[in-house]
């Protein structure tokens, strides 16, 4: 039973892991390490719920739940260093076509408090409803709505009108 | 150009840009991460069926202690740990004052364990000692003769007097935690136990019992027995009608002094994993789900309850079947003022507060929800719901919330949240 218990969470995880690992990417700003922990993290949650998991309607949106509100009990205890710094995070390929993108999206990131970067990805990002993003952040979605025209707001300051000119062509 | 075509044409950009940037990162190795998850995962099994706090049903164990007593540690010392195939002598880092620099394995750890417990036969042993990045910690399945059984040891350090160190050894509250019997004592030598008799699911979905010692020192040696009637604690069919150990058995294994050395040669405080979920310092857990309780009307049971730091819920029953409650409480919110509380009453102090009845937000048939939006001079927002159903998504089980909007705005103006932003 075991056996099979850890076959279909590998199989599960190997099709989530890239997906996952891309939503806490963009969740940590761009500190890969942190998104690799906490990928890692969601998936040591799933596999002891496996047996949750697995029945679950929707077991990607599931692991998603899981991801975010692992990123937001680590930015809880990390509150004290929530203020963003003027550095640019730690990013691989900094160097490659896609780093003006990369690096001015993640700066901005990187200045919203975590429930406001949380809301952006999963609305944009994961493009989810208002009140799905809701029930993953266990807020009412009142909450939700203030918290993504806020966060908007300030990224609007931060990157200008402008942003797709830094997008592809 | 109006506000809205404004933000909306900004939206999409972002949005495009975002979504550009998510699918820039690639994993170099995603079987690592597969793996890496796998082995977390096996670890934090092991740990739970050890730890009583473990998991998600470790919330909320409030209540009050009472006091017994037991001789410390004396004549049923089962053994040195310097004993015959004993542990070996490392130069690690010894974290307190431990007599001498020891290591314990996890096969000191099982041999001590099975020492204490009655005659039976074991199965399915794993243990880890004071060398490992985890806490010290044992598991066996246990069959005196009567049916297979999981039993779950771990050993850690607390901080002595902490709020750790006392809700672990305090009772929980039945409406919270349903439970058979629970006893909390204070031992002659100043240990604080906690013996208590529930259950794997809190629901009672399915019958394991999960019987648990829990034992802080004053020193902070913080020992837990668990064990089930089950040779597993999930997805495991219930083998004998009661665990094997009785409570005074329970207590002889947590009131060992050799757990206490064990918990002496452990190294010096590890770092609190970084995705624990036991929240920061100066955070009470569950504060605002602690400060509703206390604001309630008399006449509500409280069923239910979850949430964590500035949000919680509550399911209150007043007789009439279970009503949801949940709050919000958002310092800094004062540059939404225009947008929340445009039309709403002024108090004299300042002080922004509305009221509304709307439609439930998920969808759910004949769901209503009871608002008070509350808003202080200083920013503090204070939004309290109820609703005339237990779960959001649930259709409505009743003709109204539990909470009329007299009381939600009682609540919500209260200055206890105050006190605590």
């Amino acid at each position: 039973m075991r056996q099979r218990r850890t076959e279909d969470y590998a199989e599960f995880a190997s099709a989530r892991a890239g997906h996952l690992y891309r939503s806490a990417c963009l969740l940590t700003a761009g500190d890969t390490h942190l998104a690799e922990d906490l990928v890692q993290e969601t998936f040591g949650r799933l596999y002891v719920r496996w047996g949750r998991v697995s029945r679950a309607e929707n077991p990607a949106a599931y692991a998603q739940t899981v991801l975010t509100r692992t990123f937001l009990a680590h930015r809880r205890l990390r509150s004290s260093r929530e203020r963003a710094t003027d550095t640019f995070p730690d990013l691989p390929g900094a160097g490659d076509g896609d780093a003006p993108l990369r690096l001015t999206l993640m700066a901005a990131l990187a200045r919203l408090p975590a429930k406001d970067r949380a809301v952006v990805v999963l609305r944009y990002w994961e493009d989810l409803s208002v009140d799905q993003t809701a029930d993953v952040l266990n807020v009412s979605s009142a909450a939700v709505r203030t918290r993504c025209v806020r966060a908007l707001g300030r990224l609007r300051e931060l990157l200008g009108e402008d942003v797709h000119e830094y997008s592809r062509p | 150009m109006p506000e809205n075509q404004h933000t909306d044409l900004f939206e999409d950009r972002f949005a495009t840009a975002l979504r550009d940037t998510g699918h820039s990162f690639r994993t170099d190795d995603p079987a690592a991460l597969v793996t890496g998850g796998r082995v977390r995962g096996r670890r934090a099994q092991l740990l739970r069926r050890t730890a009583v706090l473990g998991g998600a049903a470790g919330v909320a164990l409030v209540g009050v202690g009472g006091a017994l007593l037991l001789p410390g540690g004396t004549h049923d010392d089962p053994r040195r740990t310097s004993a015959a195939a004993g542990p070996a002598r490392t130069a690690s880092p010894s974290a307190s004052a431990s007599p001498a620099a020891v290591s314990f394995t996890g096969d000191d750890i099982l041999r001590s364990l099975k020492e204490l417990l009655p005659k039976g036969t074991y199965s399915e042993e794993a243990a880890e000692g004071t060398g490992s990045m985890m806490p010290p910690h044992a598991h066996v399945v246990f069959d005196d003769g009567k049916g297979a059984a999981a039993i779950g040891l771990s050993l850690n350090r607390v901080e002595p007097g902490s709020e750790q160190a006392r809700q672990v050894t305090t009772c929980p509250d039945k409406a919270f935690v349903d439970h058979d019997g629970c006893t909390s004592t204070r031992l002659p030598d100043g240990s604080r136990l906690m013996l208590f008799r529930g259950y794997e699911y809190p629901d009672r979905r399915v019958d394991t019992k999960r019987w648990t010692a829990e034992l802080v020192t004053p020193k902070g040696q913080h020992v837990s027995l668990s064990e089930w009637n089950a040779p597993a604690e999930k997805d495991a069919p219930v083998s004998r009608p009661q665990p094997p150990l009785s409570e005074a058995q329970m207590k002889k294994v947590v009131t060992a002094g050799v757990w206490r050395r064990v918990v002496d040669a452990m190294p010096a405080s590890p770092k609190p994993s970084v995705t624990s979920e036991v929240p920061p310092q100066g955070v009470p857990a569950g504060s605002a789900g602690d400060t509703l309780v206390s604001l309630l009307p008399d006449g509500l049971t409280v069923t239910d309850r979850g949430g964590e730091g500035d949000y919680a819920f509550l399911v209150v029953d007043d007789g009439q079947g279970g009503s949801l409650v949940q709050i919000n409480v958002q310092p800094g919110m004062s540059d939404v003022a225009g947008q929340l509380f445009g039309d709403a009453e002024k108090l004299p102090d300042g002080r922004l507060v509305t009221t509304r009845k709307s439609p439930g937000e998920k969808g759910a048939e004949g769901v209503v929800m009871w608002t008070a939006d509350t808003l202080r001079p200083d920013g503090l927002r204070v939004v309290v719901s109820a609703f005339n159903t237990p779960a959001q998504h649930q259709d409505a089980t009743r003709d109204a919330p539990a909470l009329t909007l007299t009381q939600l705005r009682e609540i919500a103006l209260s200055s206890k949240w105050d006190a605590g932003a």
